[in-house]
């Protein structure tokens, strides 16, 4: 199934994720039969960066925690930055969530932050190196055993987790999930009802209450989600145009293109630190407004 | 760009990771940042009381000086008045003293001199009485006359 490489191929190519499902033929990560899959269908290359960078997170923390709990020893190298992160989030925290005490929360907001960050950050690598390499491996090592892989092309790889809806929803679900738990267990199940169905007009239009309440509620963590991926998807995109640029052969554009890179890269660093930011401090919002009883 | 079960797969190891950091990383971290940030406001405090401490040190060592400092002068001014007395009472001793010296010295002299007037007025009398017996033989005599002599003597 060689294909020609042309611009739109190589954009498609780009945008597909490598998707493992289970088709009438059994479980298959042959992407002409995605379609086949339906729901039950994983994006293994989101999911693997996923999983590895938050081990990552999860490993330079756990390194950085002190060996001793003697404090006296002035904090070096990796436990400067991680307490920095901390110092970092437990000001959010503070400012958003106020005196309500919840241990979970700056945890779970030091969580998404530096794991968005460091998804985002997978933005930087040049859009090629990852795929290809990639490509060439899953070529090299089971370009016989595996039917679908006959070329190093076909086989699909994305790198950035967060251009993948299903992972910035996916996250956004976890908090939607956890905004209602407390929404539960700390104001009861009567008040969240009550929350959902008495406003704003009173206990006379209850259904017209629950139909704008939901709409409410629930595009919170869809926007949440899909502000995430909207900027990532974004920016990967720009990335993916600007690398287009080479398709010229042609060294002015070349070179043009490269500057672009450049400016965009510089540009887009910004965007990844102020989404993960942003996900961090809507998430810590949202669960505040779980804790706390709204008043119209 | 389907969804499928991907997003759920990302929500369960989402809250993996969570729980994770909020039960192994999270709370080892912020307990030893916070016990530092502790020790390092209980040594500013410290540090604090011990400048303050050094303060009245400072301030109980200037009292004490300048008292030491007053006393002195005092002690001072007391032994100049003193030194001055004594030699005011002094001077003045011997100013009593040399007039004494001097009233007695002058009492002597007078003494002598009316001494030495006494002799002379007794030679005299008894030269002029010899030489006039010389010139009037023994008329006259000592005895005989010894009234008018007597009334020249106190008279001279």
């Amino acid at each position: 199934m060689e294909k020609e490489l042309t611009t739109e191929s190589y954009i498609q190519h780009h945008l597909t994720n490598l998707t493992c499902g289970k088709t009438p033929d059994g479980w298959t990560c042959d992407p002409y039969k995605v379609d086949q899959m339906g729901f039950w269908a994983f994006h293994v290359d989101s999911l693997f960066w996923s999983i590895a960078l938050g081990a990552l997170f999860i490993f330079v923390f756990k390194m950085a925690i002190p060996k001793t709990t003697d404090s006296n020893s002035a904090p070096t190298g990796a436990q400067n930055f991680v307490e920095m992160c901390i110092e970092f989030v437990e000001d959010n925290v503070q400012s958003l969530f106020g005196s309500i005490k919840n241990t979970l929360i700056a945890p779970l907001a030091l969580t998404v932050f530096v794991w968005i960050l460091l998804m985002n950050l997978m933005d930087l690598v040049p859009v090629d190196f990852l795929p290809v390499l990639a490509g060439h491996l899953a070529y090299l090592f089971a370009g016989e055993s595996v039917e679908w892989i006959n070329s190093p092309e076909s086989f699909y790889f994305k790198v950035v987790p967060t251009t993948d809806p299903n992972i910035t929803l996916g996250m956004a679900f976890a908090v939607f999930i956890l905004t209602i738990y407390y929404s539960i267990t700390v104001k009861g199940v009567k008040a969240f009802i009550a929350e959902l169905t008495l406003h704003p007009f009173g206990k006379w239009l209850i259904p017209v209450n629950f139909v704008l309440e939901m709409v409410n509620f629930i595009a919170k963590p869809i926007s949440l989600g899909l502000r995430l991926f909207g900027n990532l998807y974004a920016g990967e995109m720009i990335f993916i145009l600007i690398a287009l640029m080479l398709f010229f052969s042609s060294i002015p554009i070349g070179i043009l293109g490269f500057g672009l890179h450049l400016v965009w890269a510089l540009f887009h660093i910004l965007i990844v630190a102020l989404q993960a930011f942003i996900f961090m401090a809507l998430t810590i919002a949202y669960l505040s407004m779980a804790h706390e009883t709204e008043e119209h | 760009m389907n969804i499928n079960a991907t997003l759920l797969a990302q929500a369960v190891v989402m809250i993996v990771f969570v729980a994770i950091c909020w039960r192994y990383i999270y709370p080892p971290i912020l307990s030893v940042m916070q016990e530092r940030e502790k020790k390092i406001s209980d040594g500013l405090e410290a540090a604090k009381k011990a400048d303050d401490s050094l303060e009245e040190a400072k301030l109980a060592f200037d009292k004490e000086l300048n008292q030491a400092k007053s006393e002195a002068a005092e002690i001072l001014e007391k032994a100049n008045t003193r030194a001055s007395q004594i030699v005011g009472d002094a001077s003045k001793k011997a100013e009593s003293e040399a007039e004494k010296i001097m009233a007695s010295a002058s009492t002597a002299i007078e003494n002598e001199t009316n001494k030495a007037k006494e002799e002379l007025r007794e030679q005299m009398s008894d030269i002029i009485i010899d030489t006039t017996q010389k010139i009037l033989g023994d008329e006259i005599s000592k005895e005989k006359h010894e009234a008018i002599l007597k009334k020249a003597a106190e008279e001279l």
